[in-house]
């Protein structure tokens, strides 16, 4: 026996007699025991079949444009460079539009695709392969025009900070899956997180445990705190975090509070999430053919992620989202219940560089397109796509009209389209929601013409397609049964989607 | 908390169901209404179904849901225990039944005649008789009224906490640290009762104190140090924060602390702090993001102010009387505009404006000594020093001889553009034509003979308004001399030490001497008023009879800005005289004070000075944002948002408090500080037992009414009504004294007994409703942050000031269009106290929003503490908790011998308590692990004690101290 070992031996007995001492047995605490959220005693009543194990939420922030991308509207091209008739300004409040601006026909060029025969445009190439899959809706109406009380009201269903996200009220209703994992998992892309910042995935009033976790691809600890200090060994770790809960063991021992076990099981949670979330954050583990369908490269930092202003810097390759794409298949494989995708720098109002419809959109549909068609086609082939629901879009849309507080006319990278509430679309895919389009806007892309979808009905099918009734799914505060879908009743599950 | 309920109430429940208790309205029948039948029938009309209404008692009379002694021939009961399903009530598909227990419940409550009563917290508190429950032992009334309850539920309270637990225990809940090694061993060393209180006392009157009850106030106050949405500029709030820690450390009467924050503003001849404290409801958003109207985020922010004016003092919710009639409590939509009435009456306009410059106490000194400075300089300048009339007179005769300035004339004008110039009899050239868009001049003048030269002057005369031009500005892109000897000689002539009585911005004078024709002098936006400029030769020139001066000056700007009216003259006097004015004749006497009378020119240098100062200082006073009333002329006219939509305006309303409450006394101010007078009368049934029961839940864990944010009908029961409203009564005689309040609880048995629990106890009473045991909670946010550092010694115990940036993980401020940038602080601010970490609304400080802190966006009545893996990994790895750890090591490093001594002298340091031995072999066994581990490897355990912020030390000793950082019993109250 070598000293080392000779220690160790020592060391095994001092920790047995520290736990005659303390009179505590050895594994006397079975901490799954301890940890198991989820079981509840009775069925709660807002609990229905659920179509969806997982979430995974795309969100392009800055609310792309639909009439270069879904909505195919001839009859615009045809009124493009004329001005806009006076019944759809009067009385209207726009975020940047001033006077009388010009129609503006789409920057795209559409064709029918698939067996459905959805018209997309030329900027999808590899989406326009799946679109049979996907549920385009191009009727969604939201309230707000203004970038952070829009966000807020599609992921929380209230324009005002404050409030509990999606995957918060899912996450407290269903739990995780998996235990080495928060359930709720956030990814941003593009340089800048969104205009209402962190708010989009706290927790509100709900308890923190539910906030949303951000998970870092820049380099930095993928969790926040998750590294040891330089110094520290894993096998350091192990030491500190047996110590520490054996002397909690003994304080329990002495105090008898049940939140004490709690705390143990907790740190050891934490221990095993150190191993475990690297791992399920290591892309580098995929096949060659997985990472070129989604075109995604591990490893991957991109300059646009550090930048003052990213959007100068934007470049098609850039795999950052591909890799969170591919990240967000890993995370659900795993059991995390939503992985919300935030991607920057979709706010193309043509009045500065970076940030046009001509220019600045091909680009990021580059980034993102064959990311998203990759995910789905990768999703199948696992087995997974019926279980996972797949949501895509902005806050808002952008108008017919291009916007002209800076450039009268049009001029080369500063084509651009103001915020349009009124009308766009968003489309959601597997999980049980049928493909195919639905719902039409009238012949400039202006109004509903059929089948208008609230946010509140987005949020609903959601909620309906995980196994929640949004209905009868609250939680009390400030004397209300808080609900996602808001305290009215105008949210409906959109059946008619459904597959 | 849903469970809870359920149990304390099922527990009522069987009592009376049994027929053992008389029924209460209020106890038992309202919470059965409140919870299945007010949704639909209750005081919201237009949710209102089958024009029932079942919390009015005429009302459900009348419409026969109810008939007084006679249950069965009562709609309601029918209604309930029907087997038809289609009439069933509540409605079968609501998925909600009552059980058999709360029927029977209504039934004996009919029988019994179907009293109603006034919801309890509407209902004024008075003091309750303490007579029964006095008969034990304990002289604190607190103690009484709650053995009365555990008696009633057979528990018994524990034995006192052992004296050490103590004292962690209310160092911890008075002032959020730790107590000092003075502390300990003050208390330590007089075992006598008397010594706890006088521990209490001086807790209470340390200034830890107001910095930690600070905290509670200022979620409440969603106090946040930017202004959220997408830009979430920064905004400069700080004083409010310090003003709410002074007022806690003064012990201001809760009344006092309540008008002056709400409406300190409208008191007569309201001091700069009580205006300061008006900053409360500025804590509210603004909305910075482009293209967004103004008015919705104005409205949006007097809403707020609405809800948390209710919230905080009378614990109701109101928010949603903005959209409809609330369905429980008796707030209607009107009311609410009512009361909206009188917050929608100031300024502030979704814009950082009104703001004022609030000085902080030290600056206000500072402030006060410089104007007294500045005062004393000039009396004394005005005083005169004896002799000063003979020695100016004297002086100032040279002067009737040679001018300080003599014009030139003579002019002889060479311009490209063909101008050409008149002079007057005061010497002032006037050119004669329209001005041209710009032009080049060769302009020579006769010079004085005889008289040494040393400088030239330029002076600009405001011109005239031109049908051409409409810029009223000059730009003298270049000026050259030459001297032109009577032989017609030529000679260059350097100019220097240019200066101006004025230049514009980037057109400074230096600019028309620097050889660039691109820049020069010009002095807009002041170009209606004279100007001078004034250059020194370089070498003071001799001029004979015929000798000229030649002036080049190039006007090459464009749009007309070339000189018109102006005058050129020189002067004969040392440079130091000359200086650029407008008049320097007649500001002879003040350049002999300034530059040539010796006992003056000191007077001068030192108000110079002192005014510097007062600039300087003024302009580093922090201003806030505060409220103030919009004058009589300018108020606005408040209508009802119609579903809460403010663009769909309904009737128009005036300012009232709910109608549920009265109204306002006649001779009461009708706007805000009426709300917050009457917010503090006795007239209020809440203000005092919301007050009382924040504190109690800041203490306990959990309020006697568990629900702080909601004393309405749908919040939880008191647990102890009586308690609740002795304290009360109590806080409101002494005169609204916290510090008063928090002495007679911490004096309390219930108080300071152990926190040592049983399986009974945990079974009889899981969440310690009924306080059979001291509640045992994890610290809060800063209090982790806190304590770590006071143990370690790290701390920075500074009081106020702006807000500062420990270190945070890089890149987790990423947010749109902000500029600003989180820089890690290296000095001392490093180690300050939790409460004064910069708070970005969109991005909060990680660390702290991980242990449940909240980001300020709204109001936060309560934070819900969680146990989260994610808070071990805090306090294992984040810098601040391993830079603890290096600096505890150092202390325990020095503080012994052996291992064994140093790992005891850490772990009393931060658990107070001394070590047992068993606690001490385990502690040491990590310590010999870490040995074993870095035996071998001294790189790692460099880059260990490097990553704790040492450069040397014991890397095992840091591993202990890490340990004992996360210890259960250190992250929690004892």
């Amino acid at each position: 026996m070598n000293l080392s070992q000779k220690l160790q031996r020592a060391q095994a007995d001092t920790r047995r007699q520290f736990f005659a001492q303390a009179g505590l047995g050895l594994g006397a605490i079975a901490l799954s025991s301890l940890l198991n959220q989820e079981s509840q005693a009775a069925k709660p009543n807002w609990q229905i079949p659920a179509k969806a194990k997982n979430i995974i939420y795309l969100h392009m922030a800055g609310s792309p444009s639909q009439l270069e991308l879904f909505d195919h509207k001839p009859t615009l091209s045809r009124l493009h460079n004329t001005e806009c008739p006076k019944e759809y300004l009067e009385g209207k409040r726009f975020a940047f539009i001033r006077g009388v601006p010009k129609m503006l026909g789409s920057q795209a060029q559409f064709k029918q695709h698939g067996e459905s025969g959805q018209w997309v445009s030329n900027h999808l190439p590899n989406l326009s392969k799946v679109i049979d899959d996907l549920c385009v809706i191009r009727t969604v109406h939201t309230e707000q025009f203004n970038h952070s009380p829009a966000q807020l009201f599609m992921h929380t269903g209230n324009s005002l900070l404050g409030y509990p996200a999606m995957g918060s009220w899912v996450t407290y209703g269903l739990g995780s899956e998996n235990e080495n994992l928060p359930g709720f998992v956030v990814l941003s892309s593009g340089g800048k997180t969104p205009s209402a910042g962190k708010s989009l995935w706290g927790s509100g009033f709900l308890p923190t445990v539910y906030q949303g976790v951000q998970c870092r691809t820049d380099g930095g600890d993928p969790i926040l705190f998750l590294s040891n200090p330089d110094g520290m060994s894993r096998a350091g770790r192990r030491k500190t975090i047996d110590a520490i809960a054996d002397l909690n063991r003994y304080q329990h021992q002495h105090i008898g509070d049940p939140e004490t076990l709690t705390r143990i099981a907790q740190y050891e949670l934490s221990f095993r999430m150190q191993m475990f979330v690297p791992e399920v954050m290591d892309i580098g583990k995929e096949s060659k053919e997985t990472l070129e369908l989604y075109g995604a490269q591990p490893g991957y930092v991109s300059e646009a992620e550090s930048a003052a202003d990213p959007r100068r810097l934007y470049k098609g390759n850039d795999p950052t989202f591909a890799n969170n794409c591919l990240l967000a298949r890993r995370l659900v494989e795993n059991g995390v219940r939503f992985v919300q995708l935030y991607d920057w720098g979709w706010d193309h109002h043509g009045s500065s560089p970076g940030e046009s419809i001509d220019e600045t959109l091909p680009i990021k549909c580059q980034q993102t397109e064959r990311a998203i068609a990759g995910l789905i086609t990768d999703l199948k082939q696992r087995g997974l796509f019926d279980e996972t629901l797949i949501v895509w879009g902005g806050e808002f849309g952008r108008t017919p009209m291009m916007q002209n507080n800076v450039n009268k006319d049009l001029k080369k990278g500063f084509v651009g389209r103001d915020h349009h509430p009124h009308a766009f679309t968003m489309w959601m895919a597997g999980g049980g929601i049928r493909g195919g389009a639905y719902g039409q806007t009238d012949d400039i892309g202006y109004y509903i013409a059929e089948n208008p979808v609230s946010v509140r009905d987005l949020q609903a099918t959601i909620l309906h397609q995980i196994g929640i009734d949004p209905h009868k799914f609250s939680f009390p505060y400030q004397g209300l049964q808080q609900r996602l879908i808001g305290p009215t009743e105008e949210g409906r599950v959109l059946k008619e989607i459904l597959a | 908390m849903i469970a809870l309920t359920m149990l304390a109430l099922t527990g009522w429940l069987g009592v009376v169901a049994q027929g053992e208790e008389k029924i209460s309205f209020n106890q038992h029948v309202r919470p059965i209404l409140a919870k299945h039948c007010f949704a639909c029938h209750g005081f919201d009309e237009q949710a209102r179904e089958g024009d029932l209404q079942l919390d009015d008692r005429a009302a459900a009379i009348d419409a026969g849901a109810i008939m007084p002694g006679a249950p069965e021939q009562s709609e309601l009961i029918a209604r309930v225990v029907t087997d038809d399903a289609d009439s069933i009530m509540p409605p079968a598909d609501s998925g909600d039944a009552l059980t058999t227990q709360e029927i029977e419940i209504l039934r004996r409550w009919i029988r019994e005649g179907a009293g109603y009563q006034q919801h309890w917290a509407f209902q004024p508190s008075r003091r309750p008789s303490t007579s029964q429950a006095g008969a034990n032992q304990s002289p604190h009334a607190i103690d009484w009224f709650v053995n009365e309850r555990l008696k009633a539920a057979g528990l018994t309270a524990n034995e006192p906490a052992d004296r050490i637990t103590q004292l962690r225990r209310v160092s911890l809940d008075l002032t959020g640290l730790p107590p000092t090694g003075k502390q300990i061993q003050a208390y330590l060393a007089d075992d006598s009762e008397k010594s706890y209180e006088r521990l209490v006392d001086e807790l209470l009157a340390s200034d830890a104190y107001g910095e930690h009850w600070a905290r509670p106030w200022l979620d409440l106050a969603r106090y946040a140090d930017t202004k959220g949405y997408e830009k979430d500029r920064p905004r400069i709030i700080w004083r409010y924060r310090d003003w709410v820690i002074d007022a806690l450390n003064q012990d201001m009467p809760f009344d006092q602390f309540t008008i002056e924050q709400l409406a300190g503003d409208l008191l007569a001849d309201s001091t700069p702090d009580q205006i300061l404290a008006t900053a409360f409801h500025r804590n509210t958003m603004e909305n910075d993001e482009g293209g967004t109207d103004d008015e919705e985020f104005r409205v949006a922010a007097v809403k707020d102010r609405v809800d948390t004016t209710i919230q905080v003092w009378m614990g109701l919710t109101m928010g949603c009387a903005k959209c409809h009639s609330h369905k429980y409590d008796p707030i209607s939509q009107q009311d609410y505009y009512r009361l909206y009435a009188f917050f929608n009456q100031t300024e502030d306009a979704d814009r950082q404006q009104p703001i004022v410059p609030t000085p902080t106490k030290q600056q206000q000194q500072q402030q006060q000594s410089l104007e007294t400075e500045l005062q004393t300089l000039q009396a004394e300048l005005q005083r005169l020093p004896e002799g000063y009339t003979e020695a100016w007179q004297s002086w100032k005769k040279q002067f009737d001889d040679q001018p300080l300035w003599v014009a030139l004339k003579g002019p002889q004008l060479e311009s490209e553009q063909q101008l050409t110039l008149e002079q007057d009899a005061e010497g002032v050239l006037h050119v004669q034509q329209e001005l041209p868009e710009k032009d080049t001049w060769s302009l020579t003048l006769a010079l004085p003979a005889d008289q040494e030269v040393t400088a030239l002057r330029l002076e600009t005369l405001p011109k005239p308004k031109s049908t051409k031009w409409q810029d009223p500005n000059v730009v003298i892109n270049e000026l050259q001399a030459e001297l032109i000897t009577p032989d017609g000689q030529s000679q260059r002539l350097k100019l220097v030490r240019p200066r101006a009585d004025f230049s514009q911005r980037n057109w400074e004078v230096p600019k028309a001497i620097d050889g660039d024709p691109k820049t020069g002098w010009a002095f807009s936006p002041n170009a209606a008023k004279p100007h001078a400029a004034i250059f020194d030769f370089e070498t003071a020139i001799k001029p004979t009879a015929g000798s000229q001066l030649r002036l080049k000056i190039v006007q090459q700007y464009g749009i007309g800005l070339v000189l018109r009216d102006f005058k050129v003259s020189v002067s004969s006097y040392a440079s130091d005289w000359l200086l650029a004015e407008i008049h320097p004749q007649a500001n002879l006497q003040r350049l002999f004070q300034r530059t040539v009378y010796e006992p003056t020119i000191k007077l001068h240098q030192r108000i110079e000075s002192t005014r510097k100062q007062i600039t300087a200082l003024n302009q580093s006073i922090p201003k806030t944002p505060i409220m103030r009333e919009l004058p009589e002329t300018r108020r606005r006219e408040t209508k009802i948002h119609v579903r809460g939509n403010f663009l769909d305006r309904g009737d128009v309303v005036s300012g009232a408090i709910p109608s549920a409450f009265g109204t306002l006394p006649a001779e009461a101010p009708q706007n805000r500080l009426g709300v917050a007078q009457w917010l503090v009368s006795p007239k209020n049934p809440l203000t005092a037992r919301v007050a009382v029961n924040r504190v109690w839940a800041q203490l306990f864990g959990i309020g006697l009414v568990e629900t702080e944010e909601d004393f309405g009908t749908q919040g939880t029961l008191p647990s102890h009504p009586k308690l609740l409203d002795w304290l009360a009564v109590e806080f409101r005689d002494n005169g609204w004294s916290q510090k008063q309040l928090l002495k007679t609880i911490v004096l309390s048995d219930t108080y300071r007994q152990s926190a040592v629990t049983s399986a009974a106890k945990i079974a009889a009473d899981p969440r310690n409703r009924l306080y059979s045991r001291s509640p045992r909670f994890r610290l809060s946010a800063e209090e982790v942050r806190d304590q770590a550092l006071a143990v370690s010694g790290l701390l920075t115990e500074r009081l106020g000031g702006p807000s500062v940036m420990p270190p945070q993980p890089d890149g987790v401020w990423k947010s749109t269009y902000s500029g600003e940038q989180w820089r890690n602080a290296t000095d001392d601010n490093r180690y300050r106290r939790g409460l004064y970490t910069y708070k970005k609304r969109t991005s909060p400080y990680p660390a702290m929003l991980t242990f449940d802190a909240g980001s300020g966006e709204v109001c936060q009545i309560r934070r819900i503490r969680t146990n989260t893996p994610l808070q071990a990994l805090v306090t294992l790895n984040d810098t601040v908790y391993l830079e603890a750890a290096g600096a505890l090591a150092k202390h325990m490093q020095a503080a012994g011998e052996t291992p064994r001594e140093q790992i005891a002298h850490g772990f009393s340091r931060v658990l107070i308590r001394p070590a047992q031995a068993i606690e001490l072999d385990r502690l040491l066994m990590v310590y010999e692990q870490f040995a074993d581990l870095y035996k071998d490897q001294p790189e790692q355990a460099k880059r260990f004690l490097m990553s704790a912020g040492l450069e040397d030390g014991d890397p095992r000793l840091v591993a202990v101290a890490n340990v004992l950082l996360n210890l259960d019993e250190t992250l929690t109250k004892p």
